[in-house]
């Protein structure tokens, strides 16, 4: 099971959230997931509450500064 | 879902305990260290010209600094509801206009003893009622979300370091001076025999009060019934404190809480409620796109481009476009740059500031286009969602609703052509 990557560094408000939803929904049954990556602050609070939505967890890391990877993965 | 990181880590100074303050701290700790120094010193400056630019200075630090912390943006309060189904920012909204309404309404009664007689409080953002209202507020509710921020947002983001938001602020610029030469045509048409209700001459302070007090709490019920018919309300991040009990920890903990980690929405909206109040106090109430207009109408009539005389408009208070010829440096533009100093120092603590280029180019058009949508509105309507929404709700003025209702239906157009833009 893999995990599918999505970049959405530089995109502005609200592209990162909306960018995300739309990879989610066309995940793959063999995907495990979704990992983006974002420097949009706003997308943390957005991502995981549209996440949850679909089914899906998810886990904020700080991998830069700013710059965040969120994985969202099938509950 | 926390987000403990080196930065959170070495503000506490918790990762190393030998060398210089300055050593142990991180980067971004230095560079906002730095910048609020930069800030200081261009406060001493405007303190040197005049002590009122220096105020207003003072009070765009603080506005810019809390738009960034809170990430507080009226664009996506209005957005959200439609896009997200999702209420968080428009919830900041109401409580910062609850904390307004009540320090406005004090402020105006001592200015107006008995409202009864028909006089409105001067400075109040009471403005006029009618066509040119709805179409601001559509054409600004439209270009906000176009845009991905309003007029504020796009200031706080110019000091995030997004260049789509310093290309919207041109284009909020341009589309405030095509508005100035249509004003004589609008003020013929709706503005001069436009409306101006203020809520107080009807019920008096105490019932208009409660009045807008009680619509704001239905408007309240209103989100939460939405949300709820979304099948999941889903809590804010909550700020995740270390382990450690220790004095050094906890103090560490809260500056974590201040100045890295986002603060909830209702924290901003009440801190930004309290500091219009404050500001009106001083001054009048919190609003900029009238400077704005003031920068772009000089230029223009100075080099005799311009569209000369705007009947009736210094008549008005609010943000209406200002021909006013006080300088290039006013107080108020101590009040719009402070605001981008604001944001650009906690942005740097916080460890988020980036120059951001837009992935794509067209996002720079999208910007402009939003941006000149913005203007155009704003310049009709006599203010962003700050001065003819944020400052008119609680000057208790009718037009803060009209304008809030066409801003939505706005936001919601925008709502469907951002979707379909990928």
């Amino acid at each position: 099971m893999s995990l599918k990557q999505l970049d959405v560094r530089g995109e502005i408000c609200p592209y990162p959230m909306m960018k995300a939803v739309q990879a989610l929904k066309r995940l793959k049954p063999d995907e495990a997931g979704l990992e983006v990556i974002t420097d949009h602050a706003p997308a943390l609070e957005t991502i995981p509450t549209q996440a949850v939505r679909l089914g899906y967890t998810s886990v904020i890391e700080e991998t830069g500064s700013p710059e965040w990877t969120i994985t969202l993965t099938r509950k | 879902m926390s987000e403990q990181s080196a930065v959170e880590q070495s503000l506490a100074g918790a990762d190393t305990k030998s060398g210089s303050f300055l050593e142990r701290v991180s980067p971004n700790v230095r560079m906002g260290l730095l910048a609020g120094l930069a800030a200081l010193a261009l406060w001493m400056i405007a303190m040197g010209i005049n002590s009122e630019m220096g105020l207003f200075w003072a009070y765009g630090l603080a506005f810019g600094f809390v738009l960034q912390r809170s990430r507080f943006c009226f664009a996506s309060a209005f957005r959200d509801i439609f896009l997200l189904q999702h209420g968080r920012t428009l919830k900041g909204v109401l409580a910062g206009l609850a904390v307004a309404t009540l320090g406005f309404g004090l402020v105006m009664s001592k200015q107006v003893p008995n409202p009864s007689l028909g006089f409105l409080p001067p400075e109040a953002n009471v403005l006029p009622i009618g066509l040119h209202l709805v179409v601001g507020g559509l054409i600004f509710g439209v270009g906000m979300v176009v845009a991905g921020g309003c007029v504020s947002g796009s200031v706080y983001r110019m000091g995030e370091g997004y260049l789509a938001s310093w290309v919207s602020f041109a284009g909020i610029l341009v589309g405030l001076l095509v508005t100035s030469y249509t004003w004589n045509w609008w003020w013929d048409l709706s503005i001069a025999d436009g409306w101006r209700i203020w809520l107080p001459t009807y019920f008096g302070h105490g019932g208009a009060i409660a009045l807008t007090l009680l619509t704001l709490l239905g408007v309240y019920l209103l989100v939460v019934w939405w949300e709820s018919r979304s099948g999941m309300v889903i809590p804010e991040t909550p700020f995740a404190g270390s382990d450690d009990e220790g004095f050094r920890a906890r103090i560490g903990d809260n500056l974590r809480q201040t100045f890295v980690h986002g603060w909830p929405a209702v924290t901003g909206g009440v801190a930004l409620g309290a500091l219009n109040v404050m500001f009106f106090y001083t001054a009048h109430p919190w609003g900029f796109t009238g400077e704005l207009s003031r920068w772009m109408l000089s230029i223009s009539n100075g080099l005799g481009v311009g569209p000369g005389e705007l009947l009736g408009a210094a008549s008005l208070p609010g943000c209406t476009l200002d021909v006013s010829e006080s300088g290039f440096l006013s107080h108020m533009f101590f009040l719009v740059w402070g605001m981008v100093m604001g944001s650009f120092v906690a942005a740097l603590f916080s460890g988020e500031f980036k120059i951001r280029r837009p992935r794509q180019n067209r996002r720079y058009a999208q910007a402009a286009g939003g941006g000149l949508f913005m203007g155009v509105g704003a310049a009709l309507a006599m203010g962003c969602t700050i001065g003819a929404f944020f400052s008119a709700i609680p000057s208790l003025g009718l037009n803060g609703w009209v304008f809030a209702i066409f801003l939505a239906i706005g936001a919601w157009i925008g709502t469907q052509i951002i979707q379909r833009i990928d």
